[in-house]
């Protein structure tokens, strides 16, 4: 099933999202959550239906803004707010600083993903931490590896 | 018949005075995603000057901005959209959006519809089409940035829309058109009488169809970004004599239909549709329809 690619990605978070496996559609491997009222009405020939998830592309799947700012309400999901100069240049596709981490949530093992907030608990994209995120206020080194940001929606128009 | 002296004289004909025009940048709060969100505050603490427009529920005139508006965190998570100011209007004239079943008949790149579904408060279904695959992604990317969950689209010209099957509450023609120098500052050069022609031909078929999917007691909101009355007065003229229609009053911005057009008289209701002449907006016409004569 296609879609294990998306509940994989999930679970990576470290949550459980209770998506009805009956309202996802997947068309030309981009994946849609539908709702009731769209459902019966949905043919083979739609370009975009009700929520998109994201895509799976050679094993690998690439969620959509919608989907992580899903996970990031879920309160067990490992989520990692950011200072505000931090957030912008995460945006920006830059990394993210241990000295620029403000609080976590969740686990924060090297090596799993977190999704990425602002000050405001909006989520940013999400990363892969590369290392230890707490400690040294002054740590300079990269802690989190920016995997997908929304910035993405400028780089898209390009 | 083409160029700028020839459309001058023609705007004078119609009662209007040519003047250049600098359209100044306009944002839409998406009410719904920015609840609780202090937007104006946060804007204006990243430099952006804004100043509310009065005839528009949620829009900014930008007066100026140290940042790009296009490019900020809030932009990207989908708290505003760009929208110029005419633009905003034709959506804000339906009634009752809550839960409806509304076709988008032209709907790329998406301003409208996301404008739409935060008033649909993302309940009910939108049905958008557009018939370029190109201008289609770029509103995916727009319903995904403003998180749009009601939303199905298609590829298809509109002219097909009532292939669907569906019968809709609420229409929104937003139709494909001349556009206006206020936009476009190549128009003049770029444009002739028979671009106006074949435009107002292909809106009338756009109209003709949506007719048939329209609700008994649905709304349809047509409108233009064109000043050229054959594809604003002429054709709401025309549409009220073959397609049955009626034209509601609308309370908005800008002035009276014209119900002359170089010297041949219209339907005088064709006044309750509005004219925007280029100043503090783009140019626009926008009208409300009905069936005529169906008893509910």
């Amino acid at each position: 099933m296609k879609a294990a690619s998306l509940f994989n990605f999930i679970s990576q978070f470290n949550v459980q999202v209770a998506l009805n496996p009956e309202l996802i559609f997947e068309k030309n491997g981009r994946f849609f959550l539908l709702n009731d009222l769209i459902k019966p009405l949905v043919n083979r020939d739609f370009f975009y239906a009700g929520v998109y998830l994201g895509k799976a592309k050679a094993g690998k799947f690439f969620p959509s803004f919608i989907l992580l700012s899903l996970l990031a309400k879920e309160g067990q999901a490992n989520r990692i707010v950011i200072d505000r100069k931090s957030a912008w240049l995460f945006i920006c596709g830059r990394d993210v600083l241990r000295k620029s981490i403000v609080r976590i949530h969740g686990q924060a093992k090297k090596g799993t993903n977190t999704l990425v907030l602002n000050e405001f608990g909006e989520c940013l994209g999400f990363g892969r931490i590369l290392g230890k995120v707490t400690g040294l206020i002054l740590g300079n080194e990269i802690a989190i590896r920016n995997v997908s940001d929304i910035g993405d929606f400028l780089r898209r128009e390009r | 018949m083409s160029g700028k002296d020839f459309f001058i004289d023609r705007y004078q004909q119609l009662g209007w005075k040519y003047r250049e025009t600098k359209l100044r940048q306009t944002i839409r709060i998406n009410e719904t995603n920015a609840k609780g969100k202090n937007l104006v505050d946060r804007l204006e603490h990243l430099g952006v000057s804004l100043e509310k427009i009065p005839f528009l529920k949620s829009g900014y005139w930008v007066q100026s901005s140290k940042v790009s508006v296009g490019a900020t965190a809030e932009y990207l998570l989908g708290f505003y959209s760009i929208q110029e100011a005419a633009a905003q209007i034709p959506v804000s004239l339906f009634t009752r959006l809550k839960g409806k079943f509304v076709l988008d008949a032209s709907a790329a790149p998406g301003g409208k519809t996301v404008q739409l579904a935060n008033l649909m408060e993302n309940t009910g279904i939108i049905v958008a089409l557009d018939v370029e695959k190109r201008r289609l992604s770029a509103l995916s990317n727009h319903l995904e940035r403003c998180h749009v969950r009601n939303t199905l689209v298609y590829l298809l010209d509109a002219r097909l829309s009532s292939n669907l099957k569906f019968k809709f509450h609420r229409i929104l023609i937003d139709a494909p058109c001349s556009g206006n120098f206020a936009s476009d500052p190549v128009w003049f050069k770029n444009r002739t009488l028979k671009d106006v022609e074949r435009n107002s031909a292909l809106q009338r078929q756009i109209l003709t169809k949506a007719v048939e999917c329209l609700a008994d007691d649905g709304e349809l909101i047509y409108s233009t970004c064109s000043l050229e009355p054959e594809e604003d007065e002429l054709n709401i003229d025309w549409a009220i004599k073959n397609l049955k229609l009626s034209i509601e009053e609308i309370s908005c911005h800008g002035e009276k239909g014209l119900t002359e057009i170089f010297g041949t008289k219209l339907d005088p209701l064709v006044e309750r549709c509005k004219r925007l002449w280029p100043g503090e907006t783009q140019g626009f016409f926008v009208c409300k329809l009905k069936k005529r004569g169906v008893v509910l």
